[in-house]
C-alpha cells in the first residue's frame, strides 16, 4: 500500500462513498418500482425491510452521504480557490469536526427510529 | 549502524514476478539510500539494476519507491527514515524493465504531449523577449521540476488509468502556459482538457507530498483546470 497522506485517503474515502450511494439508488429505485407489480408485493417488500438490518443499512449510506456531502464542499474549495489547496489538510481534519457535529445528532434519531419506532 | 535492505527485485530472464531480497548492511546514519544501492552492486550483487546519474538531486534518474512513498534514492538519507528496515521498490504505473529500471517512454510521451517548448509565432523582437519579474514569478514553480515522475507515478489514478497525462506533464505545460511571452495555450489545451488530461486529477495530493523539488503539484494542476475552465489564456 502506498502510503499517501490524508490527501489519498480523502480521495479514496470519496470514491467508495461514491459509488455505495449510487448501488444505494439503484436498490431504491427498484424497491420503489416493485409498486407496479400491486400492491401485495410492494407491501410484502416494505414488510420484509422492516427487519432492522436495513434499518441499520440506511444508517451507513447516511454516514456515507455526509462524508460524501462534505469532503464535496471540500473539493469545490479546492478547485475553485487557491487557498483551498494550500488549507487542504486543515480542509480535511475540518471535514470531520463537522461530520461528528451533524452525525452524531442524525445517528441518534436514525438509531431510535429503526429500535423504537414510529416518530 | 545495521539496517536490513529489501529490494523488490525482478530480471525478465528468469523470474515470472517480482520477489523481495533482503540484504544485511553496515549503514552511516548520513548514508544515502543510493549509498546502500551502490553497497549491495559493488560488494554484494552486481545484477542489481537501477539509474542514478548526479547523485546530487538534479538529474531525476533516481525515484523509486522508498519504505512506501517516492523518493529520490540521492536525496533520501538512511536517519530520516526513521527505522532500520528499508524497503526499495521500483516507482508505480510504468513497466518494469529489470529490478528498479522501469520504462519510460509512457511518462515521456506525455510529456511531448503537452508541447514544452516556447510557442510563439510573432517575429522576434530586435533583443529579448521582455518579460517583469512578477510575470516571471508566476511560472517560477514549474521551472524547477526535474522529471523524475515521482509524482506521476504516485498518483493513483495514473496507476489504474492508461491515458492520464499525470502530474509532471502538467507541471510542465504550467510552466509554458502561464509564461507571458509564451503563445501556446490553445495548442496545448486539446491534450490537456481531454479525457486523459487534468480533469482526471482527483486531488489526491500524492504528486504534492512526492515531489523531491517541494513543487506544490496539485495547485499548479488545479490553476490549469481554471485556466482552460476560465479560458483565461
Ligand atoms: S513535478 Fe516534482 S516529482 Fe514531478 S517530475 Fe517534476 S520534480 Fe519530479
Ligand atoms: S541521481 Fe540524479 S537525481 Fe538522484
Amino acid at each position: 500500500m502506498y502510503r499517501g497522506r490524508e490527501g489519498q485517503w480523502a480521495f479514496y474515502l470519496h470514491r467508495i462513498s461514491g459509488i455505495a450511494i449510487i448501488l444505494f439508488l439503484a436498490l431504491h429505485v427498484t424497491e420503489i418500482s416493485s409498486s407496479m407489480f400491486g400492491p401485495k408485493w410492494f407491501n410484502a417488500l416494505l414488510k420484509f425491510e422492516e427487519n432492522p438490518i436495513f434499518g441499520l443499512g440506511l444508517v451507513a449510506v447516511a454516514a456515507l452521504v455526509l462524508y460524501h456531502a462534505l469532503n464535496g464542499l471540500r473539493i469545490i474549495l479546492m478547485d475553485f480557490t487557491s487557498w483551498g489547496v494550500r488549507l487542504q489538510r486543515q480542509l480535511w481534519y475540518a471535514v470531520w469536526v463537522v461530520y461528528v457535529v451533524l452525525g452524531f445528532p442524525m445517528l441518534f434519531i436514525m438509531l431510535r427510529h429503526v429500535f423504537v419506532g414510529g416518530e | 549502524m545495521q539496517v536490513t535492505l529489501k529490494i523488490l527485485r525482478y530480471n525478465p530472464e528468469k523470474d515470472a514476478r517480482p520477489h523481495w531480497e533482503s540484504y544485511r548492511l553496515e549503514a552511516e546514519p548520513m548514508d544515502r539510500v543510493l549509498d546502500l544501492l551502490h553497497q549491495v552492486k559493488w560488494e554484494k550483487d552486481g545484477t542489481l539494476a537501477f539509474r542514478k546519474s548526479c547523485g546530487h538531486g538534479i538529474c531525476g534518474s533516481d525515484a523509486m519507491m522508498i519504505n512506501g512513498v517516492n523518493r529520490l534514492a540521492c536525496k533520501t538519507l538512511v536517519k530520516d527514515l526513521g527505522t532500520d528496515v528499508i524497503t526499495v521498490e521500483p516507482i508505480r504505473g510504468l513497466p518494469v524493465e529489470k529490478d528498479l529500471v522501469v520504462d519510460m517512454e509512457p511518462f515521456f510521451e506525455a510529456y511531448r504531449a503537452v508541447k514544452p517548448w516556447l510557442i510563439n509565432d510573432e517575429p522576434p523582437p530586435e533583443r529579448e523577449r521582455l518579460q517583469s519579474p512578477e510575470e516571471r514569478a508566476v511560472f517560477d514553480e514549474g521551472t524547477k521540476c526535474i522529471l523524475c515522475a515521482a509524482c506521476t507515478t504516485s498518483c493513483p489514478v495514473f496507476w489504474v488509468n492508461g491515458t492520464y497525462l499525470g502530474p509532471s506533464a502538467i507541471v510542465q505545460a504550467h510552466r509554458f502556459i502561464f509564461d507571458s511571452r509564451d503563445k501556446g495555450a490553445h495548442e496545448r489545451f486539446p491534450a490537456l482538457g481531454s479525457t486523459g488530461g487534468v480533469w482526471r486529477c482527483r486531488t489526491a495530493y500524492n504528486c504534492t507530498e512526492a515531489c523531491p523539488r517541494e513543487i506544490p503539484v496539485t495547485q499548479l494542476i488545479e490553476e490549469v483546470k481554471r485556466a482552460i475552465m476560465f479560458g483565461q489564456m
